[in-house]
């Protein structure tokens, strides 16, 4: 036996200690971290005259994003996030000094914390509308149509004020007409579901104001509305690809976007804001009105152990095809490399191995799905196996080929003078000890592979990761959910470390 | 020993180069039924590959090799039935580390003699016996000593009821306290009437066992004969000066 993992093996209170010095290390972070919610100075940030100089946070892509960068001519720093929550929160933390968002989601940002304001002075007035695909002419004038009608009748302002105003919040919860039929098709929808309140996730079902408007469309053109979340940034090649039919996210018509996209008439109205710090002090909650706020709430910890299963699912389908393929690979290259024959097999799978290797994971997923998958209706979390499989099944099949290779040759001979072929030869004698040889490897790679997964929100899959996002743009505490993820993760890939170990230990109990 | 006048090995012109390297220049021969054949010559002569051509470990650049009027070298000939009858002992034991020493012996026979279990293991059992390892059975390879070790992988060769045993440098790899306890095992089991071919560096062990020595040199028979013949009167300078160096 020539190597060792890191792990104490199959001692069982060992592992126990270790979990327990891991959850002690994790509460004692926990502490820290929420110990340090000092206060930061007020933003200098008044006025729009200000913006000249100060470090503006903004939502990648969105029309905040590109009026900022107006004023980086003058001086201004532009800090792009993800999220509009992550924004907000680099707001908080004295990283930014203003964060230019719309005003609906703005509001509903400040409304937890005491700490930000608007600043009154409005920054732009913007119309919002549907994204559609240049060559879909038909659909958007029927949208159109659609849309004047709902408009006409009162059904949009209705959905407005149930979700604007303080007085009618609430009080017209859109209905869809019972007697709709809806044999013309569906209406594949692209959101971004972290923009209260146009679109949000509110237990465990995507609302709000552009849902319902596309909803109530829907409701006229006689359609069902099938809605995909996913990157703010992705819905437009969404779109385009053909995975959905409209984006409609709250999405204002730039000419940027009009270079790429068309759009339908707008539906409402909105306006940017400058959010800024006021100087007084976010009242800090104490752990436990946070733990409440953040898990028990509304079942949010529900988001959690939802994004757990589809977690679990994903790396388990994707382990599959990884370990699956993966042997086939290295036995299909060191086949070719012990008889030299099938010189053009072993150059596909070299550039197979030479391509997945070299790109990133992310990558790689985003193309599966919007240009190898991009026109077919099919489950992202299949995608993502199958991405994550391939992905894996590069970095395996060269560990088994590493573990295929540390064999001597003569267990090989030995295998053949017996009289037995090269597949027997394979399958008793070389296989079960090169998987021996690999087995700490490969329970590396599994490991690397459902962290990997975490990636899996770009094409709008809710896994765990996102599960934690989630609820981080429900409550705006980055800390408990992220620390909560964490631990998950982090407990699972010590549960799966302590059972390879044990396998380990068993098969090395039968032989040297 | 009586000489069995059926043939059960022959070798025409056989060659065998690696790149540009020629190690075997056409090598042609007979090996009868029961024979002790030691093949002997200088290091790099090709004796090895001579042997391991034979089974067709090495695949062979030219020429014709047959057992039992079977031409294994014929892409037609399904070598790994041929196999079964010819088998091999390696310098380094290469005995399956993963598996115990009765599975070691019993694989062969079970998956591709077609025995039961049951059948199997009473004769491993019996061949272990016959060397003084029963005791061994449910060990693992690492657990052995080398001599051990080879005499396992004797047995391992002798439960697939081979017709003919190739020995690869059986001794050369064991500390020298081990040589003997192997050489007797191939002693005994050349007084079984078994065909053996063994290339060595015992030169005690070819004088008292071997029916016929051949000395390879550059890649063909430079002289063969009785072990008399051979140590007794040697005709070839080169065996002469081979035989100067070794004894």
């Amino acid at each position: 036996m020539k190597r060792k993992n890191g792990y104490p093996a199959g001692k069982n209170s060992a592992g126990k200690r270790f979990l327990a010095l891991f959850v002690l290390m994790t509460l004692l972070l926990v502490m820290a971290l929420s110990g340090c919610g000092k206060k930061v100075e007020a933003s200098f940030v008044k006025s729009t005259d200000d913006l000249g100089t100060a470090k503006i946070g903004v939502q990648l892509g969105t029309t905040g994003d590109i009026y900022a960068s107006d004023y980086e001519k003058e001086g201004a720093t532009i800090v792009k996030y993800g999220k509009g929550t992550d924004a907000i929160q680099a707001l908080k933390q004295g990283k930014v000094d203003c964060v230019i968002i719309d005003e609906q989601p703005a509001k509903a940002y400040i409304s937890g914390s005491p700490s930000l304001s608007i600043l009154d002075e409005e920054f732009v007035v913007e119309e919002y509308a549907i994204c559609i695909s240049k060559e879909n002419t038909e659909l958007k004038e029927k949208i159109n149509a659609a849309l004047a009608e709902i408009k006409e009748n009162g059904t949009m302002d209705k959905i407005i004020s149930n979700y604007i105003g303080d007085s009618t919040q609430g009080k017209y919860p859109y209905e869809s007409p019972e007697d709709v039929d809806r044999s013309n098709g569906v209406l594949n929808m692209a959101t971004n579901a972290e923009f209260k309140p146009y679109e949000y996730i509110e237990n465990n079902e995507i609302t709000g104001i552009d849902v319902d408007m596309a909803q109530a469309i829907c409701d006229v053109l006689g359609m069902e509305l099938k809605i995909t979340d996913m990157k703010f940034d992705s819905i437009i090649s969404a779109v385009q690809s053909g995975k959905a039919d409209v984006g409609v996210a709250g999405m204002t018509v730039t000419e940027d976007r009009l270079k790429s996209i068309d759009f339908t008439d707008s539906y409402t109205t909105a306006t940017q804001v400058i959010v800024v710090r006021n100087g007084k002090s976010d009242a800090i909650a104490d752990l436990k009105a946070k733990f409440y706020n953040n898990f028990i709430k509304d079942s949010r910890w529900q988001y959690l152990t939802y994004g757990l299963g589809t977690t679990l699912l994903i790396s388990f389908f994707a382990v599959i095809i990884g370990i699956v393929l993966g042997f086939l690979i290295a036995i299909g290259r060191s086949t070719c490399d012990m008889t030299g024959k099938a010189k053009p097999l072993n150059m596909i799978l070299k550039a197979y191995l030479t391509v997945i290797r070299g790109t990133p994971a992310m990558i790689q997923l985003l193309i599966i799905y919007y240009v190898v998958f991009a026109s077919s209706d099919i489950n992202p979390v299949l995608v993502a196996s199958v991405a994550f499989g391939l992905n894996s099944a590069a970095y395996i099949a060269e560990i088994v080929r590493g573990g295929i290779m540390s064999i001597d040759v003569g267990q090989f001979e030995a295998g053949r003078s017996l009289g037995f072929n090269y597949t027997q030869t394979m399958r008793y004698f070389i296989m079960p000890q090169a998987f021996k040889n690999v087995l700490p490897a490969l329970g590396n790679e599994f490991i690397v592979l459902l962290k990997e997964t975490s990636i899996s929100g770009y094409i709008g899959i809710r896994d765990l990761t996102r599960g934690g996002d989630i609820i981080r743009s429900n409550t705006y505490d980055p800390f408990m959910p992220l620390i909560a993820v964490a631990i998950i993760y982090l407990i699972i890939v010590v549960g799966l470390s302590s059972l390879v170990s044990r396998l380990e230990q068993k098969l090395k109990t039968d032989g040297r | 020993m009586e000489k069995n006048n059926e043939v059960m090995i022959r070798v025409e012109g056989l060659k065998k180069s690696f790149g540009d390297l020629m190690v075997l220049n056409g090598i042609d021969t007979e090996i009868h039924k029961g024979e002790v054949l030691v093949l002997l010559g200088p290091s790099g002569c090709g004796k090895s590959t001579f042997l391991r051509c034979l089974n067709l470990l090495e695949e062979p650049t030219g020429g014709k090799i047959f057992l039992d009027d079977v031409e294994l070298t014929s892409p037609k000939t399904d070598i790994n039935k041929q196999r079964q009858k010819m088998m091999m002992v390696f310098q380094h034991f290469n005995l399956f580390p993963h598996k115990t020493i009765l599975e070691n012996l019993t694989i062969g026979p079970t998956k591709l003699l077609k025995q039961s279990q049951q059948e199997a293991d009473a004769k491993a059992l019996d061949l272990l016996n016959r060397v003084g390892l029963q005791d061994k059975a449910s060990a693992y390879p690492s657990q052995l000593s080398g001599g051990q070790k080879q005499r396992v992988a004797i047995c391992r060769a002798l439960a697939m009821d081979p017709e003919v045993i190739l020995f690869d440098e059986p001794t050369s790899a064991l500390d020298p306290e081990m040589v003997g306890e192997v050489l007797d095992v191939m002693k005994e089991l050349a007084h079984s009437g078994i065909t053996m071919i063994c290339v060595t560096h015992e030169m005690g062990f070819a004088r008292e066992v071997a029916s016929r020595i051949m000395f390879l040199d550059n890649g063909v028979i430079a002289e063969e004969g009785t072990p008399a013949e051979i140590f007794g009167n040697p005709k070839n300078p080169r065996l002469r000066d081979f035989l100067s160096k070794v004894l």
